[in-house]
């Protein structure tokens, strides 16, 4: 689904990333750990073209992300509140993002129903602006905002962090749907080593912004995250 | 303990993200400071004689007297739209070991130094010292400048309180326009009785004593609001209004760019920043009155005409569309990579333009009044700013990467966003090209001409509409991660 080739991000010639080869077929849970600075949302950026590589490229689907627009039907992603518009409520604005996505107001209605129990009932008829939410609560509504319309790559940062511990087991389960049942690429990036073991079925870590370790998900996986970073 | 307030004021200052512009910009803004003081002083300083001609029979302080009320209304209408309430710094500051009541001290004393306090100061200043050296009494004078400034003050601390309430604002709106009314129709003038309270200020010094004491209680009043509600969800909290969502779904006729059209009307109804800038493209509206009022402009040189023209209905256009892209900027990053073409996004942008430009034309209809040459002009100026200045403005906002924050209004002076040398330059073909299109052939054929001419050019224009889209699409392409990347950061 998504190819990585030789791919590099320097700023005044310092690399912040460098990726060699990186493959993420398509279905696969995938997980970025790695300290602050260790180059997971320049990544992401990267991912959704955001910002421009230094060298290399990303195919997804066989699309040039750098090149083409024709990524953007099929990958939804959420990386902090800026994607969020403020002045619109939380219905407003799936409601937009569906129009974006080709979803009427049914479709996303729809969707929505399935999240009842991941919104706790705070965030839909709450008459309230996106803007004066809480930080928890505004990540619930781009969360679910980037599920809308069957998106085929979801790519999420840090999606535990600010959420309470009932939302983020639920957060959990419908992350692990997606890539069990669906078949869809998720891209998931926190500073929570056991939750992301729980939800991917791949790790990554990275480290100063290149590859230290490539894991498949097992029992020993926690440990070994763990013993990686108390050096 | 003042030490340290005055030393953070000072950074506040100094740091403050006008003074870490170019130094062009610094040069710009210190000259429009003062250009406007110097205004104001000269304004104060002429007003004595200009009276004097003017109204030989009536004593230039009268006058004033009888005027001033205007004067008070004008300033407190200014200031709920452009003045910051103070009350949004006092966080850092709460669990500090300073006592509150110094703190409520220092953030009201604070805006004794707005710059809104100063107009007041430069024009009645020159002023009074005017009336000295024509031998007025100098207790009598000294007495009513004194209370003037302390009117002032006052003003500046009921406009606190204003702010927190919109029925105090629509209450004083509606009296404005009743008082105006009422004195246009001659039923009721205000001014004389209003008048005789200010002249009993000035020929009884001694009642300046109620100006002050009224100063003293709007201070006492607000100190107390804001000692009563100093807590994080009290005064200082922002106000979390409910919303009233209205439906916009008849705007889906719009195809493609309904979800954009329907998005901006939100975006513009929702927040300050461009609900001041909607308020500010009405005044333009009023642009023409100084030029069709001059017989000067009408038979000599019609073709400065041209600019009043394209000015009274680009009002909107030239105002909320040099920020183009910055509107977006708190959500930038989503709509890039969301699924959105970016032709869709410039071509809703240009048809809010459109929509505003008619609706300024409909608007403009009691131009009608000066001649129908003038409404013409008009016209033709209106499809100029459609045909031409939309795609201007357009590309001048590719080159504008500042980021804005939606629900903050503009401090005055502080309003440097988008204030750049290369708007600068962008904003001179979007004045000058009106005047010459309209002098070539207006010089060597006739008036008429002009007119066809400049509504030829917006009509071509429309035409090519899809050609400049393309072009300004590419652009916008091009510049696309460094606008990403300057919108995302924090001011």
């Amino acid at each position: 689904m998504i190819t990585v080739n030789n791919l590099s991000k320097s700023y005044n010639g310092v690399q912040v990333l460098h990726l060699e080869n990186l493959d993420i077929p398509k279905g696969q849970s995938f997980g970025l750990v790695g300290n602050n600075g260790a180059g997971k949302t320049t990544f992401f950026s990267l991912l959704l073209d955001l910002i421009q590589p230094t060298t290399g490229y990303i195919k997804s689907k066989d699309i040039l992300v750098n090149e083409s627009e024709a990524w953007k039907p099929f990958t939804s992603s959420f990386i902090d509140e800026s994607f969020l518009i403020g002045y619109l409520t939380a219905e407003e604005y799936f409601y937009f993002i569906g129009e974006l996505r080709g979803q009427n107001k049914s479709d996303v209605d729809a969707l929505l129903a399935q999240f009842e129990d991941f919104f706790h009932d705070e965030i839909l008829g709450k008459k309230k602006y996106l803007r004066d939410l809480s930080k928890g609560n505004q990540k619930k509504a781009g969360i679910v905002a980037a599920l809308i319309g069957n998106p085929e790559v979801i790519i999420l940062d840090e999606p535990f962090a600010n959420l309470d511990p009932t939302t983020q087991i639920r957060l959990k389960q419908i992350i692990k749907d997606l890539a069990k049942k669906q078949g869809v690429t998720v891209l998931v990036s926190s500073h929570d080593l056991m939750h992301v073991t729980d939800v991917c079925e791949r790790i990554v870590v990275l480290e100063k912004g290149e590859i230290v370790k490539d894991l498949a998900t097992s029992e020993a996986t926690l440990k070994e995250l763990e013993a990686h970073f108390t050096n | 303990m003042i030490k340290h307030f005055l030393s953070l004021e000072w950074k506040q200052f100094k740091r403050a993200s006008y003074f870490q512009k170019g130094l062009a910009i610094k040069i710009l803004l210190f000259l429009a400071v003062l250009y406007f003081g110097g205004i104001a002083i000269f304004m104060g300083g002429v007003m004595f004689f200009a009276l004097e001609k003017t109204f030989p029979d009536i004593d230039p302080i009268v006058m004033v007297n009888n005027f001033l009320i205007y004067w008070i209304l004008f300033e407190l209408m200014i200031r709920y739209f452009m003045q910051q309430l103070p009350v949004m710094n006092i966080k850092p500051l709460m669990i500090i070991p300073i006592t509150r009541n110094s703190v409520i001290h220092y953030l009201l004393g604070k805006t004794i130094l707005s710059f809104f306090n100063f107009i007041s100061l430069l024009i009645f200043l020159p002023f009074s010292i005017v009336l000295l050296f024509q031998g007025y009494p100098v207790v009598n004078v000294v007495l009513w400048f004194f209370a003037i400034m302390c009117i002032n003050m006052s003003i500046n601390f009921l406009n606190f309180l204003i702010n927190k309430s919109n029925t105090v604002f629509y209450g004083i709106a509606s009296l404005v326009i009743i008082i105006v009314v009422l004195r246009y129709f001659n039923i009721f003038d205000i001014t004389e009785p209003v008048g005789v309270l200010f002249n009993g200020l000035y020929n009884q010094p001694y009642l300046a004593i109620i100006p002050f004491l009224i100063m003293i209680g709007l201070y006492k009043v607000n100190f107390d609001f804001i000692r009563k509600g100093f807590y994080l969800d009290g005064a200082i909290s922002k106000k979390t209004k409910e919303v009233h969502a209205t439906d916009l779904s008849w705007m889906n006729r719009f195809g493609n760019l309904a979800p954009f059209l329907k998005n901006d009307i939100k975006m513009i109804t929702r927040n300050a920043r461009p609900k001041q800038v909607v308020m500010m493209s009405f005044f333009f509206l009023f642009y023409g009155l100084f030029f069709f009022t001059q017989s000067v402009y009408i038979e000599k040189m019609p073709y400065i005409l041209a600019f009043a023209a394209m000015f009274i209905t680009g009002g909107f256009l030239l105002s909320f569309g040099q920020l183009v892209p910055s509107w977006d900027s708190e959500y930038y990053k989503m709509l890039m990579s969301q699924n959105i073409p970016y032709r869709q996004y410039l071509e809703s942008k240009w048809y809010l333009m459109v929509v505003a430009v008619a609706v300024s034309f409909i608007l403009s209809t009691p131009y009608i009044y000066f001649g129908w040459d003038i409404y013409l002009m008009i016209a033709a100026g209106a499809l100029f700013n459609i045909g031409l200045n939309t795609f201007i403005t357009l590309f001048g906002g590719a080159l504008n990467r500042v980021p804005i924050e939606l629900n903050t209004k503009a401090k005055a002076f502080s309003n440097t966003n988008g204030f750049n040398p290369t708007q600068l330059l962008i904003a001179l073909p979007k004045m000058l090209l009106p005047i010459l299109i309209f002098f070539i052939p207006y010089h060597f054929i006739s008036f008429n001409a002009g007119l066809i001419a400049l509504a030829l050019t917006g009509a071509l224009g429309i035409v090519f509409k899809n050609f400049f889209l393309n072009k300004i699409e590419n652009i916008y392409q091009k510049g696309k991660y460094k606008t990403v990347a300057a919108f995302s950061e924090k001011k």
